[in-house]
């Protein structure tokens, strides 16, 4: 269509303008006007090309996964396209593919994949008919934007239908159906796509390490999304994850089809949930394991994903920590790494989620194993007096970041590792701190 | 107070009932707890914690010194009412003798006398607070954001309170209901009267979490002074604790929202 033609022109203009004159990271602003010029522009431009989509969504790990799944796409040897982390609204992913089409309107790369947020996984989905569709959890996760769980929940349930009928008619026409790749540890997701007639491929972790603990206090979905009686775990990795049944109605975790891999690229019981997701979608794609094993070893994490960074000569490893899941994760991790040394950097901005709530119910078991614990971000007293009610007094509250990251830095020894758990917004700009510029 | 009436606080005991927390516990309601069990134990008290749903018994539900209820998605709360129902009477005896209660998000809904939700059918409410809540549906905004209020509890007048609201339902109180506090700045019960939650005897009902006491400690303190008294007929001296965090978590917000404390 000639509009397109005109919007892909144009944008990239105004891409290129934003990027020269510093003026942001322009990967937003292409796609708001595009889609404002063609609200269809997304959907026409992928019809025209040939490029598999991948759209991967949940609470935690789309990151991790959507890195795992290109990283491994390009070792052998396709083109990836990928929307910049941060971009996963509608406007962020129509920016994406008007960057990387020719001037005909056309996507060259073999793949596109998309992580989205939850709440518009609605949205896109009625404007994409992904190949791969992968559905990694839900956690609760800045409710204050999104509401309750269980509404999100009907809401893909509904979405996920759609697809799955659209996909079905799709297939006699075009040959083209989406492959569900689904947590089947998680009970909301199973519940999801149940009665979904589109070929589904499930994942979980059931012969890990089991960590039962009925006072896990981030667990979100306890009782059976079908009838609402609670539910029995013959095991729990974490959370509400883990090999579920209702002793009432009968529903249950599904068979998996993939729940132990030989590489493991990165630590921590999330990532094994995170690996197996990627590996399913790379084999569904037509690799093979052996080629999938090879290309995990030279994998590097995502920004702010355990990651190890070198300030003035000190390791530093951040983790993302943007809900009681994620923090409760990170802060086992970095115990049995044997953390000495802790910042905990808290913001309510947009995307970390306005209300603060959530670290009431993290838990902190081996927090008296810690030398010092450094608090800031906006919210820093928050965090301080959550840390003060763990009955820890060893802590220290900094107005301004850098001054937080510098005195941390000066606390540990040399062959130490200082940890910073941040929230997104306090990812980015700790990020920035550490090696001076910026990511997106 | 004569000081023959007053009374040391340690070797004192208290128990607190938290209802269906497997149920209703979102948004941070366990920090609620978490402060309860702790000004308690500093001071001295020993604190056991009991969870209140459909297998407690009448004596236990009876041995309650302070009783908490959290918020809870639509669903749940449908679920627990119905068991709720069943304890009506007792709760409300409970409540009536002046049983130190807070009640958070969508536990007051239930205490009130109904609550309709977006969509489904009016669920009926224990009755307790004279109160309603109407859900206007889901193209209305949720009301969402920082909260800052002054208490109305006699002992508490004018104290600042300073939460986090979240709610769908817009509440409505009866002719004879006190407001919990009075909004400075934020929605509060539905963002028209410019009230903020109940207060019935020694029972508060409030949307504020956050959680609610980790900021706000005389409200965690009073509850514990009315357990204390009520449990044994005596004024009981608590001993003050460090609250610089608490404060100074208040005043950021307070100076976010260009109030002035």
């Amino acid at each position: 269509m000639m509009v397109n033609l005109v919007i892909i022109f144009f944008g990239k203009i105004i891409s290129k303008f934003f990027r020269f004159f510093n003026l942001g990271d322009g990967s937003t602003w292409p796609g708001h006007i595009a889609l404002g010029a063609n609200k269809n522009f997304i959907n026409q431009v992928l019809k025209k090309s040939k490029t598999k989509v991948i759209i991967v969504a949940g609470t935690n790990g789309k990151t991790t996964t959507s890195s795992l799944i290109t990283h491994v796409l390009k070792e052998n040897s396709k083109s990836v396209i990928q929307n910049k982390s941060g971009a996963n609204l509608l406007n962020g992913i129509a920016s994406t593919i008007l960057l990387h089409c020719n001037n005909a309107g056309k996507l060259h790369a073999d793949f596109a994949i998309f992580e989205i947020d939850e709440n518009v996984v609605p949205l896109i989905l009625k404007e994409i008919t992904p190949d791969y569709l992968v559905l990694l959890n839900l956690f609760r996760d800045q409710l204050d934007r999104y509401g309750e769980i269980n509404t999100i929940a009907a809401k893909w349930k509904d979405a996920l239908n759609v697809i799955a009928r659209d996909a079905s008619i799709k297939q006699s026409q075009k040959n083209k159906k989406t492959i569900f790749i689904l947590n089947a540890d998680d009970p909301q997701i199973t519940f999801i796509a149940e009665n979904s007639s589109a070929k589904t491929k499930y994942f979980g972790c059931s012969d890990v390490s089991i960590r039962h603990n009925n006072t896990d206090h981030s667990a979100d979905s306890n009782h059976c999304p079908k009838c609402r009686n609670k539910l029995t775990y013959l095991e729990k990795t974490f959370s509400h994850l883990g090999n579920w049944r209702c002793n009432k109605c009968g529903f249950k975790r599904p068979k998996l089809d993939l729940n132990n891999f030989p590489v493991y690229p990165l630590p921590g019981i999330y990532n094994k949930y995170n690996t197996h997701a990627a590996v399913l979608t790379l084999q569904a794609t037509g690799l093979s394991e052996i080629n999938i094993v090879n290309s995990f070893r030279s994998f590097l994490p995502a920004f702010g994903r355990q990651e190890i960074l070198t300030y003035k000569n000190k390791k530093v490893q951040i983790f993302l920590s943007k809900n009681p899941t994620s923090f409760n994760q990170s802060f086992q991790t970095i115990s049995d790494l044997g953390a000495k040394t802790l910042l905990l950097v808290l913001n309510d901005r947009i995307p970390d989620g306005r209300d603060v709530s959530w670290i009431w119910d993290t838990d902190m078991p081996r927090i008296g194993n810690f030398k010092h614990v450094l608090i800031s971000g906006d919210r820093a007293f928050d965090m301080a007096l959550r840390i003060y009610y763990e009955d820890y007094r060893n802590l220290t509250t900094y107005d301004d970041l850098s001054r937080a990251i510098n005195a941390g830095i000066s606390l540990i020894d040399d062959n130490e590792t200082f940890f910073i758990l941040p929230t997104y917004s306090a990812m980015l700009e700790t990020r920035k701190i550490l090696t001076g510029k910026k990511i997106l | 107070m004569s000081s023959k009436k007053q009374q040391a606080a340690s070797s004192k005991s208290l128990k607190i009932g938290w209802l269906y927390p497997s149920l209703m516990s979102t948004y941070g309601d366990r920090g609620n707890i978490i402060v309860l069990q702790r000004r308690c134990e500093w001071r001295g008290i020993h604190v056991e914690i009991v969870n209140i749903d459909e297998n407690t018994s009448d004596s236990e539900l009876n041995s309650v010194n302070i009783l908490f209820g959290g918020g809870a998605q639509d669903r749940e709360q449908e679920m627990v009412m119905s068991h709720l129902r069943k304890k009506r009477k007792q709760i409300a005896k409970l409540i009536d003798d002046y049983l130190p209660a807070l009640l958070v998000c969508g536990s007051p809904q239930l205490f009130g006398h109904y609550y309709e939700p977006s969509e489904g059918k009016r669920i009926d409410g224990l009755g307790i607070f004279d109160l309603a809540t109407k859900h206007p549906g889901p193209r209305n905004d949720r009301l969402i954001g920082n909260v800052i209020a002054k208490s109305q509890i006699p002992e508490l007048h004018d104290t600042v309170i300073v939460g986090f609201e979240n709610h769908g339902g817009r509440t409505y109180l009866g002719k004879n209901a006190k407001p919990f506090a009075n909004i400075i700045k934020g929605s509060g019960n539905n963002g028209e009267d410019g009230t903020e939650g109940v207060l019935y005897r020694n029972a508060i009902g409030s949307y504020l979490h956050g959680p609610l006491l980790p900021k706000n400690s005389a409200i965690a303190d009073w509850l514990i002074k009315k357990a204390l008294r009520l449990k044994y007929k005596e004024e009981i001296v608590l001993e003050q604790l460090d609250d610089t965090f608490s404060e100074r978590a208040k005043q950021a917000i307070a100076q976010r929202l260009g109030v002035q404390l």
